[in-house]
């Protein structure tokens, strides 16, 4: 391999990684703040998809601005789902096999309406950039992911600030830090995890789209990226935001330099595999190696 | 305080230790019974089903380890039976062989993955599953996308089918009975509500859960190597399928999760309903099963068998009211008496 493959790889999977970001980032908070494992997080990429679909279809919107458009549509959608289903939980601090199964029902309904609606055939979103590269001397950048990775960069800076400049920000830390000592200080845990859920969902919902313009997708599209997020999850410590785009950027670059190594047919055994093996090996996320390296200094 | 106690009589009791020997006595004589080809096919599809449904029910039901890696249990079964039907071994012998390796690797996925508890088992479990199907897709033995096609070098007799499913089922009920009232079933109890409390009192819950799992996935797997006979042709996208192992899950739950008989009420019910629907409208079907799973968790945990339960009590009740107020059993009445001296 010469380094301007090395060097093409890696922007590829640097790129990459802003998605995945996007796309676990939602599942972070909501398990943060509600400790639920949320399955159906795999249902709303589905729905993200065909929205941005439905959007450049018939609308002939543009599918990153379509993307956009499906966050606030997603958090209304959270919210109700939150409102309808999810708020009569029992309330736990740790995660229960009850949410577990709940969202997993979620999921299913969702998956099925999709099946539905649009049949089991495969959709694209096929726009005039889709095909478009950007030449850099020797490196060659698709132009669709970059500006793909600009946009998730981009909803993964509005998180940042509204997580660390507003009140709902500072709550929803104060939650994930400690439940308890949260309500005590005064924070509306109920109204938290209601505005969590939608913006958890509303992640979804957008990583859906813009994923949608990368790949081709079908109602089945979320699962094997639900399965990336949890190993980014995990990677990243399951509470941290930070953690989730060092998550990210891990597997992306496992994922895109295993294809030296490993068949493509068995390429997505990869991220299957690495889920258990992050789980049982590093259940703390990557943190906790430095994190033992400190206490034992 | 009347509410509360509520013991059977003893003709009750007999009644229902009769039961399932009636049950399976009637099942048995069936097929005599001149059924059209479809009905005998309902009810061997459903047997594979149930058998499935308590497996699953006795990691996940009395242990409280909610998998939803089960299809590699199913497709390991099916792939075994198949191999060896096809190369000419007798088929009991080979369902034997498809209970064994998958046990086998149920120790082997849940060595490492015992070490997680609750939904974090349950995540790596669908890990497991989804490689395993990528890995068995592209091996040459299972015929990859293709699929496998079982040579075997005796007559199709359907009756002969029915009649090993509905073993096979009667088994796994009677295994899960047993287990169920052992010490080693009040082990998986007390593994499913506190394990850190059951490891206190002497149960090690590590090698528990790794005994249940490997019975599990032997029921499972035979369930899928006897489906693997009727059905003749196999590919890894449908036995290996995250579907499958969502079926298996569904079952259980929906039926009544951590009972013998409400396992069996999801898979019967199952069966027949996705016989009904799925030839028609297979989305529909999952469709419902997602509904219900949803108000299941929400507003019925004991699954069809506690709503049924449920309906069967508030039955009752009006008749215990007028008249002789009360027809408990004998020692319901002393323990009754006790509490009221004391």
């Amino acid at each position: 391999m010469t380094f301007v493959d090395f060097l093409n790889l890696l922007i590829a999977a640097l790129l990459l990684a802003g998605t995945y970001a996007v796309m676990s980032v939602g599942m972070t908070v909501i398990y943060g703040v509600m400790k639920i494992v949320n399955l159906a997080h795999a249902g709303f990429m589905m729905m993200g998809a065909y929205f941005a679909y439905e959007l450049y279809e018939r609308l002939h919107l543009d599918p990153i601005l379509a993307a956009l458009l499906a966050f606030p549509f997603f958090f209304l959608v959270g919210i109700a789902v939150h409102w309808l289903l999810v708020r009569w939980l029992p309330h736990s601090d740790r995660p229960t096999l009850q949410s577990l199964l709940l969202m997993f029902g979620i999921w299913l309904v969702l998956q099925n309406i999709g099946y539905l609606v649009w049949g089991n055939t495969d959709r694209s979103i096929l726009s005039p950039r889709t095909l478009a590269l950007v030449h850099l001397g020797p490196i060659t950048i698709s132009s669709l992911r970059l500006v793909v990775f600009v946009a998730a960069v981009g909803c993964m800076a509005v998180l940042e600030i509204a997580l660390s400049r507003t009140w709902f920000g500072r709550s929803v830390r104060a939650l994930i830090q400690n439940r308890y000592a949260g309500r005590i200080v005064g924070v509306d845990d109920e109204k938290t995890a209601r505005l969590t859920f939608g913006m958890g969902i509303a992640f979804a919902g957008v990583a859906g789209a813009l994923l949608a313009t990368l790949f081709s997708f079908d109602p089945d599209f979320g699962r094997p990226f639900l399965l990336r997020a949890f190993v980014i999850i995990v990677l990243g410590g399951l509470e941290s935001v930070s953690g989730v785009a060092l998550g990210a950027v891990i597997l992306a670059l496992v994922e895109t330099f295993s294809i030296l190594f490993v068949p493509a047919q068995y390429q997505p055994a990869i991220s299957f595999g690495m889920l258990v093996v992050v789980l049982v090996v590093l259940p703390g996320g990557i943190a906790s190696l430095w994190a033992k390296r400190r206490r034992l200094a | 305080m009347s509410t509360a106690v509520f013991a059977p009589s003893r003709l009750e009791r007999r009644t229902r230790a009769l039961l399932p020997w009636l049950l399976l006595a009637v099942l048995a004589l069936l097929p005599t019974a001149g059924l059209s080809a479809n009905i005998i096919r309902l009810f061997f599809i459903t047997f594979v089903w149930v058998t499935t449904s308590l497996g699953w029910n006795l990691l996940g039901g009395f242990a409280g380890q909610v998998s939803f890696g089960f299809a590699v249990f199913y497709g390991l079964g099916a792939y075994t039976a198949a191999l060896m039907i096809d190369r000419g071994v007798n088929p009991y012998l080979s369902f034997l062989a498809a209970g064994l390796i998958p046990a086998l690797a149920s120790v082997l996925i849940g060595l490492p993955t015992f070490r997680l508890r609750g939904p974090y088992f349950a995540i790596a479990t669908i890990g497991v599953s989804e490689a395993t199907r990528v890995i068995m897709n592209n091996l040459a033995i299972t015929g990859g996308a293709s699929g496998f096609r079982i040579m075997e070098h005796r007559p199709f007799r359907q009756v002969e089918h029915y009649y090993t499913a509905l073993a096979m089922a009667a088994v796994a009920v009677a295994v899960s009975v047993l287990i169920m009232q052992s010490k080693f079933g009040m082990g998986l109890k007390a593994i499913k509500q506190d394990e850190d409390a059951a490891a206190d009192l002497g149960v090690n819950p590590y090698s528990y859960k790794l005994a249940i799992h490997a019975v599990a996935a032997a029921f499972t797997g035979v369930a899928g190597g006897v489906f693997a006979r009727y059905a003749a042709f196999i590919y890894p996208q449908g036995v290996f399928a995250f579907q499958t192992s969502v079926y298996i899950l569904l079952m259980p739950v929906i039926g009544g999760i951590g009972t013998v008989w409400g396992a069996v009420l999801g898979g019967v019910v199952f069966g027949i309903v996705e016989e009904q629907l799925v030839a028609n409208f297979p989305q529909i079907h999952l469709l419902l099963y997602g509904l219900l799973l949803i108000l299941i968790i929400l507003l019925e945990p004991g699954g069809l068998a506690g709503l049924l339960g449920k309906l069967f009590r508030r039955l009752r009740r009006p008749k215990r009211k007028n008249g002789n107020t009360y027809s408990g059993s004998r020692e319901a009445d002393e323990v009754l008496r006790r509490a009221g001296r004391g």
